[in-house]
């Protein structure tokens, strides 16, 4: 199908990449439809582009590419709903910020995508330690990710 | 609003399967346990307030600032070749372990005003994988 998008134009988007956030991100509770667009071969950082909405769009990480300690507690009942039978189906982005010169990770409200189905929502997690702007790295100069 | 009046251990009930308690008063800072079926989401309002903040500034980056992020993350640099994949999809492998099976827990949730949000009973972890969704899927390698 055809989307149009502000930053990207019109992009064709195949349907089986279609990934569905029944409840929408916070905020956003109308725009369920996302994909996930990908700059370059080796990017570290992603667009979730919203299907329903021409600008809006999320860049969005791997978390564990700067915090590798970092995991997302879910429960069964939240397995359920996003219909995932097993953890190793599950992929988690978080969405990135820019905080002065520095880019910072919503690693409080992880997003979590089932891949096989392609359902995905965003969880609120309870523990402090993480935060909605966790420091992921300096801007500025090179953006490369060194893990 | 409705407002009620309760003393230390007493309780109220919300439909039929939703409690709340006072389970402790101590200057301005009243402890409240909750009892709720697991399907009902229970967090502090600032928390839930502030990552709705959050996706509302981030969804605001654009320009100049995205260009600093990474500068080929400008779609247009790549042509017009709309950058478009699939996600997660990802599906290939690639576990980290932890198949922790589900402790099955019971049906409710105590959350307790806990301070530091302990883990709560009946939890999984979700690994997140150490590589991108583009290597996964891909299967090449660039170090």
């Amino acid at each position: 199908m055809e989307v149009r998008t502000t930053r990207f134009g019109v992009i064709d988007i195949a349907e089986d990449r279609v990934i569905n956030f029944e409840k929408g991100v916070l905020g956003f509770p109308e725009r369920t439809r996302y994909c996930l667009l990908e700059p370059g071969e080796d990017a570290c950082f992603f667009w979730l582009q919203s299907l329903d909405d021409p600008n809006l769009a999320f860049v969005v990480t791997d978390p564990t590419l700067f915090v590798p300690e970092y995991s997302v507690p879910i429960r069964g009942e939240q397995m359920q709903q996003l219909a995932l039978d097993k953890l190793e189906d599950a992929q988690v982005f978080v969405i990135v910020n820019k905080v002065d010169q520095e880019l910072t990770g919503n690693l409080q409200g992880p997003l979590v995508i089932n891949t096989v189905t392609r359902n995905g929502e965003q969880m609120i997690l309870a523990e402090k330690r993480w935060e909605t702007r966790h420091p992921l790295m300096k801007v500025g100069a090179q953006t490369r990710a060194t893990a | 609003m409705l407002v009620l009046s309760r003393q230390r251990d007493e309780t109220i009930m919300i439909g039929d399967d939703i409690e709340i308690s006072v389970v402790d008063i101590r200057g301005d800072k009243v402890r409240l346990g909750i009892t709720a079926p697991t399907r009902i989401a229970v967090h502090r309002k600032e928390v839930y307030e502030a990552i709705k903040r959050e996706n509302a500034e981030a969804a605001q980056m654009s320009g100049p600032d995205v260009d600093a992020i990474a500068g080929n993350l400008r779609p247009g640099s790549n042509g017009a070749a709309p950058v478009r994949r699939v996600s997660s999809v990802i599906a290939s492998g690639n576990s980290l372990g932890n198949g922790s099976a589900n402790a099955g827990s019971g049906t409710a949730h105590p959350t307790t005003g806990q301070r530091n949000g302990a883990p709560e009973n009946g939890t999984h972890t979700v690994p997140v994988r150490t590589s991108v969704p583009g290597k996964l899927a891909g299967g090449k390698d660039t170090a």
